[in-house]
């Protein structure tokens, strides 16, 4: 083939590629974390982990501490959710102490470190602390979410924990989790 | 020629170009419809049952795109990984993709992987070269359901209308090095294909495929497949009656005689797998008979017309994944296979050829899970090779008509994965009776975040003579050759459905085993010297509802490397013998309408070098070879009646008589390959039920 035909055929490449750019309608973000995803998992922890009966009455108080973009998913679920004809309030905490008086309490990836000393601060009070970060479940959360090797998610359990919280956690829901003690 | 006049190649690229463009524009409304993404707002989504909650995902509903690049495979490290955290430059090509691009055989889908191309040997046999350097020979593993189909007398797999490219559902190519968990064939690369199992038939199909040449037929393949999985018990057979031809075009040797390849260069297969499967018991046995024609000999053509080539296979595995808790798994296997390959019989003064290699192999693998983020694999494997003459008056080296040598291997990897970094350190030893020891470690360093991820890979490798290898040494013997592959991969997600891959590579094999033919023709191999290359690939896919679209450039380059005089190009330091330094592709399928799709594919192959003429002293001369641009274009239409799909394609549509050059120095002409061809392809699946949801 001459020189000139592979010209043209460059040439039309080219072309092409600028259509497909002209085309280029995908979805412009990359594949991010489904807070949606961890907001649903929260409600159905509500649900299916039973407090002391002092704590059953009134509104449910999650207090999130730190930045998350969970926040914006569960003022969704706050906002049109009840827990057992019991209103839903949402919290947003910048420091352990803020959170006093919380159901649950989500601790964002970045207060992760503050796990010991909620651990310390909620010692026999019935509060459920739910970890973002893998693994915080082994250091003294309640719950703690988990990415699977192939994405999907789950969550670990620390039944002593729960336990020593004076909460109940529903066969159901264990099934659902992985049970680390 | 006449019928064809249409496809002049002036006008041909101006034609696919505007139906493209027709095609294009009618995807902006197919794509408006996409609706890939759940919608989650519709349904009262907090009211999900428990059960529902199992299949959410951390990231959301993946994409096309992002269920292909997250999908696990064990291929790079027996413990599966998602493709861009596995410690591999790995390529993964879906059943979709193959059907879709009407590929005839698997040198059609494997010329689409960056760093892959092809060369021939002698007696018209077509083998592998892995980014530039030339893999025939024992370098590259291709593992068929498991098996490793590369023969043991010479190591070779051979390509074209071989294996039955309709059955596979899955292709996982290494680019790299995987001697740390394969051994001594996998020094440049792993090419692990896996058919279509019971569960994934469940139910009968049946296809068939008629390709026509310029002046003949060039294949017509028949296959048949069945299989099931009923509760924990899982069938399937499968078959392939195949039979093909090379090429339609004049073979001319280096003493310009020519002859016609219609007739002279056949690609027969008669292939059989059939499974078995209970719980975690598996039994599987495959035939493999492949049986071709040639006149090109070693070179010259043959002058009394075409003699038959046989490349009989046969494999048998039994399996066992003992699963003694969710932590800790034990795998024994025990493989024979039986081979006989390069079969013929005495032509132009080559004696009759006919050796029966086989090997029983014994392996033990255990995965243990320390826990989520650590695993540990380690294991062994024990084979004894046993090779037999057939030919009365052809001996061994040990002056007897058989010869046995066994091999110990002891492996083990750790996987660490933390939230910087995945941490990857692996190590095989390998202890031969004849030639000795080769200890291979590697380790890797793997990561994504978010939409970035990376690779940092060293590996060494080996390749392991073979039994002719030890055969046709010289009284100085024969050792493994040993290999050190340096690896970098960056990939970025640009959109959920696109992303971008880059890597770089620096091989260097020290006392390569190296082939050549001596003026009597004999077969000689010998340690000599040292060869590698360094290069960059890079890929860019993008899934859309519309269709996909693939881009890959690979380069390599020898400038930085020492060579091998029978590989190298004296007028091109940067440049091996037989492969082009670039290589650009592009693999695309386009939505037209419901069921129909249109798959154009290039392929460019830069300018080459490689031997095709003698001078007046009968000394080989190293000529340029132009480029080539294969264009192909397959349409695929999933009929009404369910199951039933048709397709048509045109290949190499521009009518660039691709050739495969000999990628050393070796006395043979380059060798014509399929050159312009349609086919007809007619596939019927009948499913014996609906698979059972998840």
């Amino acid at each position: 083939m001459k020189k000139a035909q592979y010209i043209t055929i460059l040439k039309k490449l080219f072309l092409l590629a600028l259509l497909l750019r002209g085309l280029y309608n995908g979805e412009i973000k990359a594949q991010e974390t489904d807070y949606k995803a961890y907001s649903l998992f929260i409600y159905n922890f509500m649900k299916y982990i039973e407090w002391p009966e002092a704590q059953s009455k009134g509104d449910f108080v999650i207090a999130v501490l730190g930045d998350s973009p969970i926040n914006k998913e569960l003022q969704t679920l706050v906002s049109s959710k009840k827990l057992k004809g019991r209103n839903i309030i949402l919290k947003k905490c910048n420091t352990p102490e803020e959170a006093a008086g919380a159901h649950l309490l989500y601790l964002s990836d970045s207060k992760s470190s503050a796990v010991k000393t909620l651990k310390e601060q909620t010692k026999d009070k019935p509060v459920l602390i739910v970890g973002e970060r893998e693994g915080l479940a082994k250091k003294g959360a309640g719950l703690s979410f988990v990415t699977l090797e192939d994405d999907g998610l789950k969550f670990d359990i620390n039944k002593k924990e729960i336990e020593q919280h004076q909460l109940k956690i529903a066969s159901s829901l264990i099934q659902l989790g992985i049970v680390i003690n | 020629m006449h019928f064809l006049s249409i496809f002049d190649a002036v006008h041909l690229p101006r034609i696919a170009f505007i139906l493209l463009a027709v095609f294009f524009t009618s995807f902006k409304s197919l794509a408006q419809g996409d609706s890939t993404v759940v919608k989650k707002d519709s349904i009262d989504y907090y009211e999900m049952s428990l059960e529902q909650l199992l299949k959410l995902k951390a990231h959301g509903v993946p994409t096309e795109l992002e269920k292909l690049i997250n999908s696990l495979i064990s291929v790079a490290s027996k413990k599966p990984l998602n493709v861009r955290e596995s410690p591999s430059i790995v390529s993964l090509i879906t059943e979709e993709e193959i059907k879709n691009s009407g590929a005839r055989d698997l040198i059609d889908v494997l010329r689409l992987v960056p760093g892959l191309d092809f060369g021939v040997d002698v007696e018209g046999v077509v083998g592998l070269g892995v980014r530039g350097n030339w893999a025939h020979e024992g370098k590259v593993l291709v593992l068929l359901d498991g098996q490793e189909t590369n023969e043991i007398l010479f190591a070779t797999t051979q390509f074209g209308n071989h294996y039955p490219i309709e059955q596979i559902k899955r292709i996982e190519v290494i680019r790299g090095p995987g001697s740390a968990i394969y051994g001594g064939f996998a020094e440049y690369g792993v090419i692990n294909i896996i058919t279509r199992q019971g569960e994934d038939l469940n139910g009968l199909s049946v296809s068939g495929t008629y390709g026509q040449g310029e002046t003949d037929y060039l294949r017509r393949n028949a296959n048949l497949s069945i299989g099931q999985k009923i509760n924990d018990f899982e069938y399937s057979v499968s078959g392939m009656m195949a039979t093909g031809q090379r090429s339609n075009e004049d073979y001319t040797d280096f003493q310009d005689s020519s002859y016609n390849m219609a007739g002279n260069s056949n690609l027969n297969n008669t292939y059989v797998n059939a499974a078995v499967k209970y719980k975690g018991l598996s039994f599987r046995v495959i035939g493999d008979m492949f049986q071709t024609t040639m006149r090109d000999g070693y070179g010259d053509k043959l002058s009394d017309g075409a003699v038959q080539d046989n490349f009989g296979s046969y494999f048998g595995e039994l399996k066992y994944v003992l699963k003694l808790n969710d932590k800790f798994t034990i795998t024994p296997r025990l493989n024979y296979k039986s081979q006989t390959p390069w079969q013929s019989e005495e032509y132009a003064g080559k004696a009759e050829y006919n050796r029966t290699a086989t090997r029983a192999l014994g392996n033990i693998t255990a995965s243990y899970n320390v826990n989520r983020k650590i695993n540990v694999v380690f294991g062994a494997e024990a084979y004894q090779d046993h090779a037999v003459d057939h030919v009365d008056s052809s001996y061994f080296s040990n002056d007897e008509q058989q010869i046995s040598y066994n091999n110990m291997a002891f492996f083990a990897q750790g996987l660490i994965k933390t939230r910087l970094v995945n941490f990857i350190l692996g190590a095989r030893y390998d202890k031969h009776n004849e030639y000795g020891d080769a200890f291979v470690p590697r380790v890797g360093l793997t990561k994504k975040y978010k939409r970035f991820h990376f690779k940092a890979l060293y590996s060494n490798s080996f390749r392991a003579p073979s039994i002719e290898n030890i055969n046709y040494s010289t009284s100085d013997g024969i050792k493994p050759e040993l290999t050190q592959v340096t690896e970098v991969e960056l990939g970025y997600q640009l959109t959920r459905k696109s992303i971008l891959t880059l890597s770089v590579f620096d091989i260097t094999t020290n006392n390569p085993i190296v082939y050549s033919v001596d003026s009597a023709l004999n077969d000689v191999y010998i340690n000599s010297g040292s060869s590698g290359s360094q290069g960059i690939e890079a890929e860019y896919r993008i899934k859309q509802r519309w269709g996909n679209i693939g881009v890959n450039y690979s380069y390599y380059s020898v400038a930085n490397k020492e060579k091998i005089t029978d590989y190298e190009v004296s007028e091109s330091s940067s440049s091996l013998v037989g492969f082009a330094n670039h290589k650009f592709n592009l693999v695309s399928s386009f939505k037209i309408m419901e069921g129909l799709t249109i798959n154009p594919t290039i392929s460019f192959i830069g300018k080459r070098w490689g031997y095709g003429s003698v001078d007046d002293s009968a000394v080989s001369v190293i000529e340029e070879f132009d480029p080539v641009t294969l264009i192909n274009l397959f349409l695929r239409y999933e009929t009404p009646v369910k199951g039933l799909s048709i397709g048509i394609g045109a290949y190499d549509i521009l009518g660039q008589k691709y050739k495969f050059i000999q990628p050393y120095d070796g006395y043979h002409a380059p060798l014509p390959g399929p050159g312009r061809e349609f086919t007809f392809r007619l596939q019927y699946n009948l499913n014996f039920k609906k698979k059972t949801e998840n």
